[in-house]
């Protein structure tokens, strides 16, 4: 069997972080090889070295036979490699036909008759229909997947990869896609699909390699191998590690999500019926691939996308009316995703970022004015909380190293009477020890403060060590384990990834 | 109203729409290339005054018409420098080289033209213009589809980040849309200074503003633009032939048709709901 | 970076210096007459805060509004019916209580005026630029028809409303003649403070500069962005209006066509000038009032009045870039 990619201890460092540890990887020709890992295993950035979008720094990469340095995408592309990355880059306002030639178009004259009939040669071998002339806009995220597929045959790929195409696909769409690769390994093209879903990997791919932590940590025929065994791989051994302390009486409900949808991005639905309670005195732990609708959640939550469908009640009343400012008057806090997009205004001062969130809060707000020495005060105990590292709160945020604004970002959440925080991915950045401290804080504000907490991470060890209880979400919707499985790695690991 | 009067109507419409159509596909390009062009005034305004200029110092047309597309051109660069390699806000940019075209043809103008200088100022006939007005919606509506630069300038305009990803670079594309802005805004100041002879300061009384509503109002799609500029041209010249006769018993004074372009965009603006035709990437770099 | 700037201004200054030049006029001769025009004399200090006083005003409307992160180029037109409806007001009403009435009415027909693009701005995510540019048209012709007809003075040939009596003007606060100092320009002065106050201070004051400074933040930190985007486009209106009013009532006496000689660009250039201080807004508004009182002094040398729009726009170009500068290269 030739190879169609041979990659070979292939490493690559990102300042401090290793993102892979001398990775080898054997693609046979024809074939779908599918790669699966956690976030921050290092499957996407494997992929992108392929791709020719990042250098590695060691290792040697060999296309069909032939030793390979891809200083930039457009070599790798001539060497045959296409990529459809998770985010479609569907231009909205071009047609389907523009949309599938940009940067390859076949002259100064486009030769629509032409185009169009090579366009459907390509499109008729994988069973697609499109209507050339149509906005793309018009399509489905599914018809936008099949584009980008095409949109490699036209630039005649021969090795395809597929970052998570099923993300956001129903079954059915799904089923048409992997007929389709299918026809294209028919052709002779070779597929590497990078996913979460171990049924799909099951069901139709040949051969499997595990990512974990940057190493590769297995790799064998499917058929060798099944989905338990896989999550087990993914998700790696418990390691020896002190849980925290489980809360005694918990107090009432501080937050109720009933059948919660709420719109995505791509046009379908990113929430489609969660249910979620957290009690007061608790730290809740929604574990889960990136993309499982998390980011949604907290934001129908906070009250900043709408919710389509369901209820939100915080604090034992009905809050899917409530605007932001509400809830945040409420008790609502949030640590958010972004602090650049979210969180923080660089430019702002210390001591005015430390008000953002909380203007609307007394003592903070007096009548209709901000109390300086309180407003004084929240910041100082925002940046004491742990330890933020900074120059004067006079200083603009943006003279903070990454890791302070997080403390600072963490610290302020703890201001001013916080009922029920809502934390996302609250340590990244930080090292151990302030990160053992945040959650610390977290635990003391709920065990004590008569507060609960709501924690989306990508690390599962993270969450397992610091919450009472973890909860699933996958595809939009929340599972939760049983219960004489509540921390069970395995158990939640597979509930991630859908292999229960 | 008589044959004649409609006669009028007909010739007017056409000879004061076709600077608008010119420099609205000038602001059409512009935008769908992404970069936001209130400055088609002063681009218009300086043109006019080169024109003007070079054409009576030197007789001659071609020298004349050069300088008045230069001129526009080299505005239309200083907007590019300034928004894409400076990162300055494309309205800030466009306000400031307003401000200096509407000073500097006054400037030159009060310093060299020679009031004595009796004579004709070379021109183009008036139809080359109002020939290349009527064409031009029609080749950019064809361009933008059929070739490889209107594919480019729309992914540019659409998401020049994606685009990016795909191999194609919207700064330099960008240059290249703005130098077919600066040339057909050039052509347009040269037409209105044709037609009037001579520069006069602030000769283009806010046409480039109206260019640019013409070009909302048209959803930034070329023929629609170009009929939206008719409309307008038809407004413009239908007060000028009403002008102080009773029309149904009262008298509507002029401006009330004057600001017809300005009311239409407004109520256009206030009525999309939901999504704006605008080039998603407007602004973007 | 830091070379790119110091071109950019090196162009500026050479351009500005040959136009001098080209002008049969000496450069620090003219920058001497242009000094001598603006602060030379009482009367001529007199002239030049007279010319502030419009610029301060508009440009602190325009400051407000770019503060929320909006670009208010109405301010043109919202100052033209600011003034309009005062002078109509205090043509009926005479007296101190028509000058009461006159100034609530401008700036009521000045906040009427951004109310439209507020709207539109807010709920339909139109581009506020273009809004306020045809509002600034329709302003443009109203009050053009307007003081040809209804408001026009019968006994004058030119369309201009009647001349407001002594009584029902501004009041100078302090005047030794040649030298005056009107109303108009403390209240500008107050305005500033209590802008630069209500921003720092107020809750009101804080989201509206969170939204003009990072729109999805201060969305995530609970602040109606749509209604603050609204409130500030209007209250921008509302104080482009009392320039208006101020500039009718304190210094014109009357309202006619063509009244404002072009603040709409000038009070742009104001507020970028002015930085991120509301203070910053009185050099400004000096700077540029004794650009226009000295220009006219240039005038009589030779210099045509348009280097000052030149100069105004290169000022403007320096500035955001050095402003990109300081910034940073932002992604």
């Amino acid at each position: 069997m030739s190879l169609a990619v041979r990659l070979q201890g292939i490493s690559k460092r990102f300042g401090a972080v290793r993102a892979l540890e001398s990775v080898d990887l054997d693609l046979e020709a024809g074939t779908l090889h599918a790669l699966v890992g956690e976030n921050g295993a290092g499957k996407t950035t494997l992929m992108r070295v392929l791709y020719g979008a990042i250098q590695p720094d060691a290792g040697s990469i060999e296309v069909e036979g032939r030793a390979r340095r891809f200083r930039n995408s457009r070599e790798a592309i001539e060497a045959g490699i296409g990529m459809v990355s998770q985010h479609y880059s569907i231009l909205p306002q071009l047609t389907c036909l523009q949309n599938l030639m940009l940067g390859a178009e076949p002259g100064a004259w486009i030769g629509e008759r032409a185009s169009v009939a090579r366009a459907e040669e390509l499109a008729a071998r994988m069973g697609f229909r499109f209507d050339w002339h149509a906005d793309a806009s018009t399509l489905s995220p599914a018809g936008a997947q099949k584009l980008e597929i095409l949109k490699l045959l036209w630039r005649r790929a021969r090795i395809l990869i597929l970052d998570e195409p099923t993300a956001m696909l129903s079954p059915a769409d799904s089923d048409a896609l992997f007929e389709s690769l299918a026809q294209l390994r028919r052709d002779g093209a070779t597929v590497i699909l990078v996913t979460h879903r171990l049924p799909e990997v099951m069901d139709h791919a040949e051969r499997v390699t595990v990512l974990r932590a940057g190493r590769r940590v297995a790799s064998m025929p499917v058929a060798e191998t099944d989905a338990r065994g896989l999550a087990e791989l993914i998700v790696g051994h418990a390691l020896e590690r002190a849980s925290a302390e489980p809360p005694g009486n918990l107090g009432e409900e501080l937050l109720c999500v009933r059948g919660l949808v709420v719109a995505g991005y791509r046009g379908d639905d990113a929430v489609r019926g969660a249910d979620l309670a957290v009690r007061a005195g608790e730290i809740v732990g929604i574990a889960g691939v990136d993309g499982s609708g998390q980011r949604e959640l907290f934001q129908a939550v906070l009250g900043v996308a709408r919710a389509k469908g369901g209820a939100v009640r915080l604090f034992g009343e009905d809050a899917s009316k409530w605007p932001p400012s509400r809830r945040l008057e409420a008790g609502l806090r949030l640590i958010p995703e972004d602090r650049h997009e979210e969180g923080v205004i660089d430019e702002w001062p210390l001591l005015e970022n430390a008000a953002l969130g909380l203007q609307r809060v007394p003592p903070l707000r007096r009548g209709g004015g901000l109390d300086s020495s309180v407003q004084r005060e929240v910041a100082e105990k925002a940046a004491r909380a742990f330890d933020t590292k900074h120059g004067g709160l006079r200083l603009p945020m943006a003279s903070l190293s990454g890791g302070n604004q997080q403390r600072f970002v963490a610290g302020r959440a703890l201001q001013l009477g916080p009922r029920l925080l809502l934390a996302f991915q609250p340590a990244r950045g930080l090292d151990i020890e302030a990160t053992r401290r945040v959650y610390e804080a977290i635990r003391g504000l709920c065990r004590s403060g008569g507060a609960a907490a709501l924690v989306v991470s990508f690390d599962l060890d993270e969450l397992l060590e610091h919450c009472d209880r973890l909860v699933a979400m996958r595809s939009g919707r929340i599972f939760e384990p049983p219960p004489e499985r509540a921390k069970d790695r395995a158990e939640i690991g597979r509930l991630m990834v859908g292999a229960a | 109203m008589t044959d004649s009067m409609l006669w009028v109507l007909l010739v007017g419409t056409i000879t004061l729409a076709s600077p608008l159509i010119l420099a609205a596909m000038g602001g059409y390009v512009s935008e769908r290339g992404g970069i936001v062009n209130i400055a088609l005034e002063g681009k218009m305004l300086a043109a006019c005054a080169a024109t003007s200029l070079v054409g009576f110092a030197t007789g001659s047309v071609v020298w004349s018409l050069a300088a008045g597309i230069a001129s526009a051109t080299v505005l239309a660069w200083s907007h590019w420098l300034l928004t894409q390699k400076f990162r300055v806000d494309a309205v800030v940019s466009g306000m400031a080289l307003n401000a200096l075209a509407f000073g500097a043809t006054n400037f030159f103008d009060k310093r060299f033209t020679d009031p004595t200088h009796i004579g004709d100022m070379p021109r183009l006939p008036l139809g080359v213009y109002q020939a290349l007005a009527f064409a031009l919606p029609l080749l950019l509506a064809y361009g933008v589809r059929r070739t490889r630069a209107g594919v480019r300038l729309m992914a540019s305009g659409s998401d020049p980040d994606k685009a990016r990803q795909m191999g194609v670079e919207p700064v330099a594309v960008r240059f290249w849309a703005q130098t077919v802005t600066g040339a057909l805004c050039g052509l347009a100041g040269a037409m209105i200074v044709t037609n009037a002879g001579r520069f006069v300061d602030n000769m283009t009384a806010g046409r480039g503003f109206i260019a640019l509503a013409a070009l909302i109002l048209g959803g930034w799609r070329p023929v629609q633009v170009g009929l939206a500029c008719l409309f307008f041209g038809f407004a413009e010249a239908l007060q000028l032939v009403l002008q102080g006769t009773d029309l149904m018993g009262a008298r509507i004074p002029s401006e009330a048709w004057s600001s017809l372009p300005y009311l239409a965009t407004i109520v256009a603006l206030a009525g999309f709901a939901g999504k704006s035709r605008a080039p998603a990437g407007l602004g973007k770099v | 970076m830091r070379l790119r700037v110091a071109l950019v201004s090196v162009v500026a200054l050479l351009l500005v210096v040959g136009a001098l030049v080209l002008s049969g006029v000496p450069p620090m001769e003219a920058l001497a007459e242009l000094a001598r025009g603006a602060f030379g004399s009482k009367s001529a200090w007199a002239g030049t805060l007279r010319e502030t006083t419009p610029l301060l005003l508009a440009g602190l409307a325009v400051f407000l509004a770019l503060r929320a992160g909006l670009f208010n180029i109405g301010v043109e037109g919202q100052l033209v019916v600011g003034a309009m409806a005062s002078v109509a007001v205090c043509l009926a009403v005479p007296g101190v209580a028509g000058v009461v009435l006159g100034t609530l009415a401008g700036v009521a027909a000045g906040a009427l005026w951004a109310l439209p693009a507020g709207l539109i701005k807010a709920y339909r995510n139109g581009h506020e630029v273009i809004t306020t540019i045809m509002l600034n048209g329709v302003a443009n012709f109203l009050s053009t028809a307007l003081v040809a007809g209804p408001l026009k003075d019968p006994s004058q040939q030119s369309p201009t409303t009647r001349l407001l009596d002594a009584s029902t003007r501004l009041p100078d606060v302090y005047a030794a003649p040649p030298f005056r100092v009107n109303l108009g320009l403390v209240v500008g002065l107050l305005l500033i403070a209590a802008t630069a106050w209500w921003l720092r201070r107020t809750v009101a004051g804080f989201e509206l500069r969170a939204t003009g400074a990072n729109l999805r933040a201060a969305e995530f930190a609970g602040v109606p962005v749509r209604r603050v985007m609204l409130w500030s486009m209007v209250a921008s209106g509302a104080i482009g209006g009392l320039a208006g009013a101020v500039q009718a009532l304190a210094y014109e006496g009357r309202f006619y066509a063509g009244f404002s000689p072009g603040y709409g660009f000038d009070s742009l250039g104001v507020a970028i000038l002015a930085g991120a201080s509301p203070f910053g807004l009185l050099p400004s508004a000096l700077a540029f009032g004794a650009l226009a009182k000295g220009s006219t002094s240039i005038q009589i040398l030779g210099v045509p009045k348009g280097l000052s729009y030149v100069i105004l726009g290169l000022l403007i170009v320096v500035f955001a870039v050095v402003r990109y500068r300081r910034e940073g290269a932002r992604d």
